[in-house]
């Protein structure tokens, strides 16, 4: 029997994630008696900052809380005031948000999945050694990352921090031409996606079968991104404005983002999760390959989530071709905002999952209050559950650095993003 | 190849870390048709590309890049690095994949443009802000004539 060790793992700094956190990890005769995954980011206190703005400052503001999923972000705020307001910008500007979230997701998830991800699956410690042996792969990542950065920009004038998005639609309508040649780029990279897909499902995925929560959006028919109602496969199916009734955040001392929790116990958010939920929604082609790949739905996998995250690729370069095929340039891309005051709710799916928004606004248009739960404050007890599970699995007795690796593969499962999830810890003062 | 010299510029809205946005500003408003040799010359104004960096190099020959350095000189000092020399001098970005890392993915890709030169300027990390601090403001007009003289000669027809 092999011997059993007392050790502490301290990764100070987790490389190849956003934001930065930590793992401290403490072993004690073979056991894990402690876990943390410390973030440590500074708070960014966006939610109070948006308190006192006018209503049209919130989607450019709120663009700023992250550099990779700032769309998510836009969209998921517009939703919640257009819903108060009771604006219904109609079936262009509907469609046209949906294109752009698809760039943001094909940018994002091709970021993580061959920069972050991958060299993980070949024993590389980076995507420069990844692309020593995988060139034309981490090059076919490059171009579809661009492209999701291409399809930003056409609707928000610029790729980080777009600025195209607007409370009643969009500030402007892309021209019918640039459409077109966006379009054609997609066509060409529907059979790259595919490849992705493919080549995501031949890597060697560790086995790790774990319980969990998937919580997502569902929509009557489309695979969920924009709109939808909060499900989830332990039975919950409720509109987003009740969110708070069935997931609480709470604070824990080690980290500067809350942990989210349904029903008091960790779940899941994000690709993998999407898919588990709405896998009847792909489109026929998209659905033939993940079929084809032989992943079996739902997954208990963590380590899926690469393919879920490469079939959601797939999925946004063919939705975006799909949506655009028929485009025109609308008389206005943006309608009427009549102000009202009271309580509105926004929840779309960013790359990394749920993202979820509360803006109180008073009779003036300002904002009263905002509460916004980004999905990797949701992730995070989630992503502690799974690694106490999945090392004590793994084999504690192994080599320090080979636990601290499967540990970090392991949150980047999540693709946390951890400058989006901190938030300003309550400060109490005791005086007697 | 697009046969053009490209002047990119890397950084953020931050302190010193502007201090490329700020040359090709000042680049193209002395840029002539005599002042680049009759050649062709595309200026680019970037934000933290990360790997998306070697999209802009995809169609590009010659390449000249200008961002902020922090290597331990005092703020102000000049910087004119070849390819080889780039990585060991840690050149500044405030998202995780840098210009060294993205060099290094280029490089690993067969994609660095034939001609490469990193220009930058030592900055100050403490200047917080949205300002240029004054070390490198000083040092920019010295900065933009050199790259000026450089790009006379590289952005000539026929050469590489």
């Amino acid at each position: 029997m092999a011997e059993r060790r007392d050790i502490s793992i301290q990764v100070p700094v987790l490389a190849r994630v956003e934001g930065e956190g930590a793992l401290e990890l403490r072993i004690r005769q073979g056991v894990i008696e402690d876990l943390k995954l410390r973030i440590f980011e500074p708070p960014r206190m966006f939610e109070k900052l948006l308190e006192g703005r006018e209503y049209s400052e919130v989607p450019d503001m709120v663009a700023r809380i992250c550099g990779i999923c700032p769309v998510a972000y836009q969209l998921s705020a517009v939703q919640a005031i257009e819903s108060l307001f009771g604006v219904e910008p109609g079936p262009w500007v509907r469609a046209m948000r949906r294109v752009l979230y698809c760039g943001e997701w094909i940018q994002s998830h091709s970021l993580h999945l061959h920069m972050l991800a991958a060299p993980d699956f070949f024993g590389c410690a980076s995507v420069v050694e990844l692309a020593r042996t995988h060139a034309d792969e981490v090059r076919r990542g490059l171009r579809l990352q661009a492209l999701g950065n291409d399809i930003i920009r056409l609707f928000g004038a610029r790729s980080v921090h777009p600025v195209g998005v607007r409370v009643g639609g969009f500030h402007r309508a892309p021209a019918a031409a640039d459409v077109h040649a966006l379009r054609e780029q997609l066509r060409a990279a529907l059979p790259e996606a595919e490849a992705l897909v493919r080549w995501t499902a031949s890597f060697e995925l560790p086995a790790d079968e774990q319980e969990f929560t998937s919580v997502a959006l569902r929509h009557p028919g489309e695979y969920p991104m924009y709109q939808g109602r909060l499900v989830s496969d332990a039975g919950v199916d409720v509109s987003i404005d009740r969110f708070e009734e069935h997931f609480t955040e709470r604070q824990v001392a080690h980290s500067t983002a809350l942990h989210c929790l349904h029903r008091g116990r960790p779940y899941l958010v994000g690709p993998l999760a999407r898919l588990n939920l709405n896998c009847d929604r792909l489109p026929g082609p998209v659905r033939a390959v993940l079929d084809s790949t032989g992943m079996r739905l739902p997954c208990r996998n963590m380590h899926y989530s690469v393919v879920a995250r490469a079939v959601e690729i797939y999925f946004a370069v063919h939705e975006a071709w799909r949506l655009l095929a028929a485009y025109t340039e609308p008389d206005s891309p943006s309608g009427e905002v009549p102000i009202r005051a009271g309580t509105g709710f926004g929840c779309t799916e960013a790359p990394r999952g749920t993202l979820w928004h509360r803006y109180d606004i008073a009779a003036d248009g300002g904002i009263a209050r905002a509460r916004i739960v980004p999905p990797t404050s949701q992730n995070q007890a989630r992503i502690e559950a799974d690694l106490r599970q999945s090392l004590q699995a793994y084999g504690l007795d192994r080599p320090e650095a080979a636990l601290r690796q499967r540990g970090e593969q392991v949150i980047r499962n999540y693709d946390p993003c951890i400058s989006c999830a901190t938030h300003f810890l309550d400060l109490r003062v005791v005086r007697s | 190849m697009d046969g053009r010299l490209h002047i990119i510029g890397v950084g953020s809205p931050f302190g010193d870390d502007r201090l490329g946005w700020v040359a090709v500003e000042m680049l193209q408003r002395s840029a002539t048709p005599a002042a680049s040799g009759g050649g062709s010359v595309a200026f680019a104004v970037l934000d933290r590309p990360g790997a998306l960096l070697l999209a802009h190099w995809r169609d590009a020959d010659r390449v000249i890049m200008i961002d902020a350095v922090r290597s331990g000189a005092p703020p102000g000092t000049r910087h004119r690095l070849q390819p080889g020399a780039w990585a060991a001098t840690e050149p500044v970005s405030s998202h995780g994949f840098g210009l060294a890392a993205a060099l290094e993915l280029a490089r690993a890709l067969d994609a660095l443009p034939p001609h490469l030169v990193l220009h930058g300027v030592e900055i100050d990390p403490s200047n917080a802000g949205f300002s240029l601090s004054e070390p490198v403001r000083r040092a920019l007009p010295d900065l933009v004539r050199e790259i000026e003289r450089e790009a006379r000669v590289l952005a000539a027809p026929g050469v590489c």
